[in-house]
């Protein structure tokens, strides 16, 4: 590589979804002038426009027609009646969803703003779907007791991303399109900034910051079948936990219940929302087995596992009976037209479907992330389980663990917190500016030891492909560290990790030219996917209960009294070392129950 | 899924080292769902490390996969590969059109870009903020005609024959953004829009030859869109007042029959 330069910011904000754009947003409409973007692809590209069905928040627009029963017809709420939902209500669903394991604290801060940033969104120029008397649509989803997912066609996370990205190039922040960072420099609990790679020449930065902030996004990618963007290789995660800082519930991966056959594609959760069905092989609505009261509008683990079940008894369809349908006939056209014409353009292209003549083949999909970098409801970074900040550096987001999601997050959930935090974070990261934090200088050479990585990834003489490395890991953490786990798999999953670590030092790069070198990335991306599948297994061998998302069948069953605790994991030279800090139960008002619907 | 056997012929250029474009053939053995990204990602993997193309979602929302199959411009992500080989199993993908090439399949959207910022994106809100939402009818949703859907993926841009000539030209990508923010019952700046819109750079530009109603990937149209403009631009001053006179009763319920 050439010569590295050094450029200074206030602050630093990696990723440029819906939780770094709010970040820099409010940061920059709160007076801090000089604050730089990066993102490896173009903010517009970011993964938070993939999102569909919704954005939750009780704004008590609309209401099930009274006396209709539980699945019954929707209705605006007429002026003046009784409100129908609150944030008591989000707050209870959201912590029954997270199966206990989200930190109630930050759940209540999460539900009582929620409507608050429905409405800026809407005064910034969303275009929401509109109910007759001009207020914000809502409807049905997942886990949530009243109909409270806000929603713009299912086009919700593209019309948020976009809206928020205008409003940032407003305030006038300054983006790097197609930058990449490649480590975060942090010096006794102080961050200092991060290296980053352009990606146009190849050319390697230090960018020195007072504040730098992650909103890098999950880790879906280390799955085979996953809705997640080539991009979602959680290298924020990786690249967090290689400059010493914990990560927590990492073990928490969210399966979504339908993801287009073979190809993993969201079919947003909307279309079941909107009524649409699950059936097996014999045309059975077998939810009702699993979930009599929520039929399909369970959470998205326990309708992942039912699907899983019914494939694993032999009951799935497809050539291969790895598949179940999604039915959306009985909406009929006009419906499936005016709320999921993404949905159905999707199913034409990718599997030949039309939704309104035929039902869609459909599987469980990696989807999204529930651990991540520890931080409170501030976005600040926390350094242990005693809640020590690391000065300077914040996240939010999918790649954050706040954690209002737990074990399992429910639909809609994500954007609001990646929005929320984002924006709690933007006003934190203003105040410390403002309140005269100061550049912490760097000490060592942090761009000469990532020119080192990047040489010797070039000079590798090895002959493995990269690409079959990560297939292989795709593969073993979809078999045996997915939907379901036990010991024995779990163990497969471990030596395999290793294996594919140690292979990856052989692992050969085919393009050594500086410019734009996308093959490069894909060899730091994959070694990303490796540091932090090991966090994912280990933590998930380590706990020894079902909870959420991480079903073990070896040990069925929640055990409150031994694990109703956060995982920590630190990196250290012999793998992952893992610690516990408990959860913040109010247990006065939510404690753990019976998690059944 | 049988296989089948498929030659793909893509433009390669680095500008560090080539002195001009030219072509590679890669053979594949691809299967039935294969798509145009697939293919790529095939050869990336198992030939060619070093073919360039930009790529994320994988399914037409991210925009970045635009690219010049058969000389047309489309997003390969949503492309079956079967769709688009000739009698001989052959395909040819370029990078987009009128942009300048980064590297391969990897086009400089600088202009693009510049062009989206220049009509100012950003919805510019009356003063009186309402402390819940504004009203919107779902009529005026409808108007939009969609436009907020538009993922920015350069299709139209590049296929646009004014963009060809003119790099002045707003192109069809920011004035489908502009009617957005023309049209939204929100915006508090139309006539400002519109005088700029209608400006030399502007609508007035657009020669309506369609290209890039054929182009979209999410089939809207830019077109009409720049049509309506054309239009309100002729009467702005009497638009602007009916937009203000609207504004009037952006915080009140709409009566619904």
């Amino acid at each position: 590589m050439t010569n590295t330069e050094t450029i200074t910011h206030d602050v630093v904000i990696v990723g440029a979804g819906l939780a770094g754009s709010w970040a820099a947003m409010v940061a920059a409409k709160q007076g801090v002038k000089d604050i730089g973007v990066l993102s490896k692809i173009h903010p517009l590209r970011s993964h938070s426009g993939a999102a569909q069905g919704g954005i939750a928040a009780a704004l008590n627009n609309v209401r099930p027609v009274p006396d209709s029963g539980p699945r019954g017809p929707l209705e605006m709420v007429p002026v003046g009646a009784d409100p129908v939902d609150s944030w008591e209500l989000h707050m209870f669903d959201t912590i029954k969803g997270s199966d206990w394991l989200g930190d109630q604290n930050a759940i209540e801060i999460m539900v009582k703003e929620a409507p608050q940033i429905i409405y800026e969104y809407e005064h910034m120029g969303c275009v929401f779907s509109r109910l007759p008397d001009g207020r914000i649509a809502q409807r049905r989803f997942g886990g949530h007791s009243a109909p409270r997912a806000n929603y713009s066609k299912d086009y919700t996370g593209h019309v948020l991303l976009h809206t928020i990205h205008e409003q940032a190039r407003r305030h006038g922040v300054k983006f790097y399109d197609e930058w990449y960072c490649l480590d975060l420099i942090i010096e006794e609990d102080i961050c200092r900034g991060i290296v980053a790679l352009e990606i146009l020449t190849g050319k390697l930065y230090t960018m020195r910051a007072k504040a730098v902030f992650f909103g890098t996004g999950g880790y879906g990618r280390a799955y085979k079948i996953t809705s997640n963007a080539y991009a979602n290789t959680g290298d924020g995660v990786a690249i967090a936990y290689n400059a010493g800082v914990l990560l927590m519930d990492m073990e928490f991966v969210q399966f979504h219940p339908t993801g287009l056959y073979r190809h993993g594609i969201l079919m947003s959760e909307a279309c079941r929302g909107e009524g649409g069905y699950l059936t097996n092989n014999s045309g059975l609505r077998f939810m009702e087995n699993y979930a009599p009261d929520k039929m399909e509008l369970a959470p998205r683990d326990l309708v992942s596992r039912s699907e899983q079940t019914e494939i694993d008894q032999g009951r799935g369809i497809g050539p291969d009976g790895q598949g179940i349908y999604l039915d959306l006939r009985h909406l009929g056209r006009e419906k499936i037209l005016a709320r999921l014409p993404q949905v159905r353009e999707l199913a034409i292209d990718f599997v030949g479907v039309d939704p309104i003549d035929n039902p869609i083949p459909i599987q469980p999909t990696a989807h999204y992330s529930m651990g991540g970098i520890p931080t409170d409801a501030d976005g600040q970074v926390l350094a242990d389980a005693a809640g020590t900040p690391i000065i300077g550096f914040y996240a939010a987001g999918e790649c954050a663990c706040v954690s209002v999601h737990g074990a399992n997050r429910l639909g809609t959930n994500s954007l609001l917190e990646a929005s929320l935090f984002g924006r709690r974070a933007g006003q934190a990261i203003a105040e410390f500016i403002n309140s005269g934090a100061e550049l912490a200088p760097v000490s060592g050479d942090p761009d000469r030891r990532n020119e080192r990585r990047i040489k010797d990834i070039f000079d590798n003489p090895g002959t493995e492909s990269v690409e079959v490395i990560a297939q292989e890991l795709k593969s073993h953490m979809t078999d045996n560290c997915g939907i379901f786990r036990d010991e024995t798999r779990l163990k497969v999953a471990q030596e395999k990790v290793a294996e594919l670590q140690d292979r990856f030092k052989g692992a050969r790069v085919m393009d050594k030219s500086h410019r734009f070198n996308t093959d490069l990335l894909a060899a730091i991306e994959t070694a990303h996917l490796l540091d932090f599948s090991e966090v994912i297994v280990a933590g998930a061998l380590e706990r020894k209960e079902s909870r959420g998302a991480h079903a073990r069948t070896d040990f069925p069953k929640r055990d409150d009294e031994n694990w109703l605790k956060h995982t920590l994991a630190k990196k250290t030279d012999v793998g992952p070392s893992l610690s516990y800090k408990p959860v913040y139960v109010d247990w006065e008002r939510y404690p753990p129950q019976e998690r059944k619907y | 899924m049988a296989p089948f056997s498929a030659t793909i012929r893509v433009q390669r250029f680095n500008p560090d080292t080539d002195d001009k474009a030219y072509y590679d053939d890669f053979d594949l053995t691809p299967e039935r769902d294969t798509t145009v990204l697939d293919a790529l990602h095939m050869i990336k993997a198992e030939q060619d490390g070093s073919l360039t193309f930009r790529r994320s979602c994988r399914h037409a929302i991210c925009g970045s996969c635009a690219m010049n199959v058969n000389g047309h411009n489309i997003l390969v992500c949503k492309t079956p590969l079967q769709d688009v080989l000739n009698k001989n199993g052959r395909v040819t993908i370029r990078p987009l059109p009128y942009l300048p090439v980064i590297k391969d399949l990897v086009v400089d959207r600088s202009s693009f870009w510049e062009q989206y910022l220049r009509v100012k994106p950003w919805l510019i809100p009356p003063e009186d903020i309402p402390e819940k939402e504004f009203r919107v009818s779902p009529e005026e949703v409808t108007a939009l005609n969609n436009a907020e859907t538009c993922i920015m993926c350069g299709a139209c841009y590049s296929a646009c024959q004014v963009i060809g000539l003119t790099k002045g030209y707003i192109g069809p990508h920011a004035l489908l953004k502009a009617f957005l923010r023309v049209k939204d019952p929100r915006d508090a700046a139309s006539a400002e829009r519109l005088a700029d819109l209608a400006g030399s750079d502007g609508v007035y530009r657009c020669h309506t030859i369609f290209n890039c109603i054929d182009a979209c990937p999410k089939d809207l149209n830019p077109t009409q869109a720049i049509e309506t403009l054309r239009k309100l631009a002729q009467k702005r001053l009497a638009y602007e007042r009916s937009r203000v006179q609207r504004q009037r009763s952006l915080q009140n319920p709409i009566v619904v029959d």
